[in-house]
């Protein structure tokens, strides 16, 4: 790759160049001839901006074969799978290894991006006591970090604002480390309580909305030409990301597919079968659109005790979608897990794997660097929520609660307890890779439809979507706090 | 198509590396997608293109970055750059360190301005991250602090401006960015294209409420006028830029039913106020010779010594725009070197 572009985002290989600048001349050309050449490329979706090569072969190969101006994301999914080129083969496996490589770099360097809010001036001997008690921690020195967790409380307690939120919550992780008292870090507490939860966080800001609006986005494109499609969801919770993936189905020009949807979620108690009950809901919803809808419920203590034959797929007749959001990450818990999911899914042979994670690194192995890496991206993330109301309302208390029980998993549990292993972008397509998924990205399409929908819902206009080499991320100011990506099988 | 057009590429072509060609290249394509002929901007998909880096509180060859929200209700950030506090760094530093006072008694902060004709990048705009970690280092140890300023056409004419004022604000403000020597802040201002403009225009209102800045660098600053001067009508379109997309880009500053001798375009123009007698920082202005819109950049230092300010000029005869971007030409490690000259002079 040339360097000196590469630090500037943009990666084209050294012996592309002149192929490369050939190729913008060539659209230079086009473009000046015809005024509507600029307007079907506004139109059109790009994909990965950061690939010039393909971004301007897409974009030329746009202009010599006019289409109609209507978008056709079938066209272009055909597009993108046509160019990894028979004579590329060899290269695409040297290259995806080099990425590999530059990956495992990457993941020992840190990148700590910080946004700090001018206003916390006042909440710096906070943060002073919270990264002393921690190190304290670090140094085994528990008489310290205790009297300095106490002091913590204190200041927390008459901290206004985000900063004194979120310091109750690490004090409370820091204090039940310092106890080593129930290193569960709570996760006992009940599974309708999380979804509960779940649900205010839902509705208080937009992440998860925007997970489950860009997941979509990558399944609607992949399934255009479907005629049955099978989703299989891997964190069900309460289902809130299907209705509207059923309505963008139920309008497509043709006639919608039929829509088969497998909820995966924790066992279930037999008093209450929520699962199911959610499945009827969901089928109503669908009845209420005119979408031919079944559903099926699969109950698992863990997502690696899943194995193909329980998806019951039919290859034959369906598309197969596999989506999960936030739940990968909780099986770095223990060694091989997240490599057995991952195996089970390329067994069943999906079209398309859409997942949502933190984009975060608290899965480092030193409590510390997780510990400064969690007050960060807390933070960040708490203060998007105080810009998002002006007075409390009980979504956000509970939020807050949703959240102050990933930070204390994150700084007190350890071992299987410990789920909420984030890890980067950047981590999560190495290990992709490597189980044999390619990526697929995302288009300017679901950036600008993901970036009105923020301005709909947010309150405030400190968050930001971003593309990142395929991949999109909604953030809060300029820290990325999530990450959507999709995946194929490699070679498909 | 006309042979002069082919010419047009070739010309281009001849005068920058190839890797350089095809990054302005690429720009300029992009851009020509996102200006709309009815004065309306493709926001959205100027954002999915732009490349973005975060901020990085672990140095990466010797500087480290963190964003500051300097001011909550218009969202104004602001990406700082400063020297790793060790050679040895190892990690990240410490949220508690990110404003640890100045260690040395002189050190220039330098208020930086991205380009973008008022309307495109951002401060976490990679290109222009990459030139604010190239500014530090070339500087021998400064702080530069790189404004996210409102951009045109949602945000047009004086957004910009006051958005520098308030950063400008800020950073005089701050303790940490106080040189030992005297506890001052020792302000520059500087900016490439429009963030060139917005240097004056945040140099004048300094001048008039008694905040001292210390020097204005101007890169290829964005000016212009209603008249067509020699160099627009010999250079249109012949190395990246033309006439007519830096009239959308007036158009989508300037206030509505305005022409380009507003005072904010032209700045020595018959509508401007005179400079005689105002409070005025000395000024680098860098001119790059194959730029269209030179002569009323060249015309701009001129304004400035007939109004009997210290300026220097530094007239790169075969530079294009943007050759600042990447430091494969002889100019890029030229002009970094004079702006180092220009910001330790002071002492």
């Amino acid at each position: 790759m040339d360097e000196l572009l590469e630090v500037l985002g943009y990666k084209v290989r050294s012996s592309e160049m002149a192929e490369v600048a050939q190729k913008l001349e060539q659209l230079e050309m086009v473009l000046s001839n015809d005024d509507v050449g600029s307007t079907v490329l506004n139109d059109t979706v790009h994909y990965n901006p950061s690939d010039l090569s393909n971004w301007v072969e897409t974009m030329l190969s746009e202009l010599n074969n006019p289409e109609s101006s209507d978008l056709d994301p079938t066209r272009i999914c055909e597009d993108r799978s046509a160019f990894p080129k028979a004579e590329e083969g060899a290269d695409e496996e040297a290259s995806s290894k080099r990425i590999r490589l530059e990956s495992v770099g990457s993941w020992g360097e840190l990148t700590r991006p910080l946004v700090v809010v001018d206003s916390q001036e006042t909440g710096v001997r906070l943060v002073h006591a919270l990264v002393a008690c921690a190190e304290a921690i670090q140094q085994q020195d528990l008489n310290l970090a205790d009297a300095l967790v106490k002091s913590v409380g204190t200041l927390a307690a008459s901290q206004a604002g985000a900063m004194g939120k979120v310091a109750t919550y690490f004090a409370q992780g820091l204090a039940r480390r310092i106890y080593a008292a129930d290193l569960s870090g709570g996760s006992s507490v009940g599974s309708s309580f999380e979804e509960a939860l779940q649900m205010h966080f839902y509705e208080s800001c937009p992440y998860l909305k925007f997970a489950h609006f860009t997941a979509n986005q990558a399944i609607l494109e992949a399934v255009t030409t479907a005629r049955r499609v099978h989703v299989i969801d891997l964190g069900l919770n309460q289902g809130m990301q299907w209705p509207a993936l059923m309505q963008a189905l139920a309008v497509r020009p043709g006639g919608p597919p039929s829509f088969r949807l497998t909820g995966v979620g924790p066992p279930q108690t037999e008093s209450s079968d929520s699962l199911q009950q959610l499945g009827w809901k969901l089928a109503q919803f669908a009845q209420a659109i005119g979408v031919e809808f079944e559903f099926k419920g699969l109950a698992a203590e863990s997502l690696s005790d899943l194995e193909p034959e329980m998806f019951e797929t039919r290859p034959e007749s369906e598309t197969l979608v596999v989506n999960s959001v936030f739940e990968l990450h909780r099986l770095l818990n223990r060694s091989g897990s997240v490599e057995k999911l991952l195996t089970t899914v390329k067994t069943v042979k999906p079209r398309i794997v859409t997942t949502v994670e933190q984009e975060a690194n608290h899965n480092g192995v030193v409590f510390l660097d997780r510990f400064n890496e969690a007050l960060h991206y807390y933070s960040s993330l708490f203060d998007s929520l105080e810009d998002s109301y002006t007075l409390p309302s009980q979504d956000r208390v509970m939020s807050e609660v949703y959240l102050g029980r990933q930070i204390v998993n994150v700084v007190a549990a350890e071992g299987t307890d410990r789920v909420e292993r984030h890890e980067t972008l950047a981590q999560w397509k190495v290990r992709m890779g490597s189980v044999g998924f390619d990526p697929v990205p995302l288009g300017s399409s679901a950036f600008k439809q993901a970036s009105m929908l923020l301005s709909v819902f947010a309150g405030g206009d400190g968050y930001r979507v971003e593309e990142n080499d395929g991949c999109l991320m909604l953030g809060w100011q300029t820290r990325p706090l999530i990450a959507t990506s999709a995946w194929k099988l490699a070679g498909a | 198509m006309a042979a002069s057009d082919e010419v047009n590429l070739i010309d281009s072509k001849t005068v920058v590396p190839l890797n350089t060609w095809v990054l302005i290249s690429t720009f300029k394509l992009s851009y020509n997608l996102l200006r709309r002929s009815d004065g309306t901007f493709n926001r959205h998909l100027a954002e999915y293109l732009d490349r973005k880096v975060t901020a990085n509180a672990n140095p990466e060859d010797g500087v480290f970055s963190f964003d500051v929200v300097i001011d909550r209700t218009t969202s104004l950030l602001s990406r700082v750059y400063r020297p790793a506090y060790a050679s040895d760094q190892e990690g990240p530093v410490s949220v508690l360190d990110l404003e640890k006072p100045l260690d040395d008694e002189i050190v220039p902060v330098i208020l930086f301005f991205h380009g973008g004709s008022f309307a495109h990048s951002s401060s976490n705009s990679k290109i222009y991250d990459t030139l604010c970690r190239r500014l530090v280092g070339a500087c021998g140890g400064c702080v530069v602090v790189s404004v996210n300023y409102r951009r045109a056409p949602e945000s047009p004419y004086p957004c910009a401006y006051d958005d520098g004022w308030t950063a400008l604000n800020w950073v005089n403000s701050r303790t940490w960015l106080e040189s030992k020597k005297d506890s001052k802040v020792r302000i520059f201002l500087a900016g490439d294209s429009s963030g060139g403009n917005i240097v004056h225009n945040v140099a004048l209102k300094a001048g008039e409420a008694g905040i001292d800045v210390l020097g204005n660098v101007l890169l290829n600053p964005m000016f212009g006028g209603e008249e067509r001067t020699e160099s627009e009508k010999r250079l249109d379109g012949k190395y990246f830029v033309t006439v007519r997309d830096r009239d959308w880009y007036w158009k989508a500053f300037l206030p509505e039913g305005e022409d380009r001798e507003h005072p904010a375009c032209n700045p020595f123009g018959a509508r401007a106020k005179s400079l005689r007698g105002l409070r005025f920082p000395k000024s680098l202005v860098v001119v790059a010779g194959l730029d269209l819109i030179q002569d009323w950049q060249l015309a701009y230092a001129e304004g400035l010594e007939r109004a009997g300010k210290e300026v220097r000029l530094v007239h790169l005869e075969k530079a294009t725009i943007g050759f600042y971007l990447l430091p494969n030409n002889t100019y890029f490690h030229s002009v970094m070197d004079e702006i180092a000259a220009f910001v330790n002079a002071e002492s």
